[in-house]
């Protein structure tokens, strides 16, 4: 199988557990579920976190039953604290 | 800092087009949203949101607090996923727009160091009448705190920081 790579970018809590603001993934294709375990495997620091967190592709959050397609800008979003 | 009178010039071809599409009237005075990392020029938001269709203008501030229970704050940081964070900005004024018909609507939220007493967000509203106001800058603010990629860290008096996440994913 062909596996390009996943660049996603790590904010606030999640970049401070895992000691980065970005991550490269081998991404064979899959959903945002598929993408969310291979998190917990890369990131256990961040478990528990992760599992509050949201999954954004390109310019809209994802729910975990949709694709994510190889080359897409993925970001894991941890609950907002803005204003 | 976002050099406010070359966005200031962008906005007005920006705001035509967005009129022609969405069916907001052309007078609407729908600012982009800005974040920044210097402090947020109130005044200026509210100049920029007024007009004559406008009965009531309000602008609310949002300040960084000295004590949360027993916790004492010496500064926010705060960090935003930007692209994204200026898209769901944009999309929650868009609504604000239509759902509580303003003539007149802008965010600016700010990044970086806040220190104790400074703006760290304002929302500006104005419509005909005071009513739908109030109740644009309530709502705004709710959405912003539920669903935009900003992220505020708590620098404690103590030297500890941490970063402040609730229980919800963001949706």
């Amino acid at each position: 199988m062909n596996a390009t790579h996943l660049t996603i970018l790590l904010f606030a809590g999640v970049a401070e557990l895992a000691g980065q603001r970005e991550l490269s993934l081998a991404w064979p294709g899959g959903t945002v579920a598929d993408l969310r375990s291979l998190l917990r495997q890369q990131l256990p620091a961040a478990e528990a976190l992760l599992a509050r967190c949201a999954i954004a592709v390109g310019e809209r959050y994802c729910l975990d039953d949709e694709q994510v397609p190889p080359e897409a800008d993925v970001a894991v979003i941890p609950p907002v604290s803005g204003g | 800092m976002v050099d406010r009178a070359m966005q200031h010039t962008a906005r007005g071809s920006h705001d035509a087009e967005r009129a022609a599409c969405d069916g907001t009237s052309a007078s609407t005075r729908l600012l982009r949203p800005a974040l920044v990392e210097g402090p947020i020029d109130v005044e200026q938001l509210r100049r920029e949101i007024g007009s004559d269709a406008a009965g009531a203008v309000v602008v609310f501030v949002g300040t960084t607090r000295r004590a949360t229970g027993g916790a004492i704050t010496d500064r926010l940081e705060y960090e935003a996923h930007r692209p994204l964070a200026l898209v769901c900005l944009a999309r929650l004024q868009d609504q604000a727009v239509r759902q509580f018909s303003l003539v007149g609507c802008g965010v600016i939220h700010r990044l970086g160091l806040v220190e104790v007493g400074e703006e760290s967000v304002a929302i500006g509203v104005a419509s005909a009448h005071r009513k739908d106001a109030f109740a644009a800058v309530a709502w705004l603010m709710d959405q912003i705190k539920a669903s935009v990629p900003i992220w505020k860290r708590d620098h404690l008096a103590d030297g500890v920081a941490r970063w402040v996440h609730g229980e919800e994913r963001p949706a």
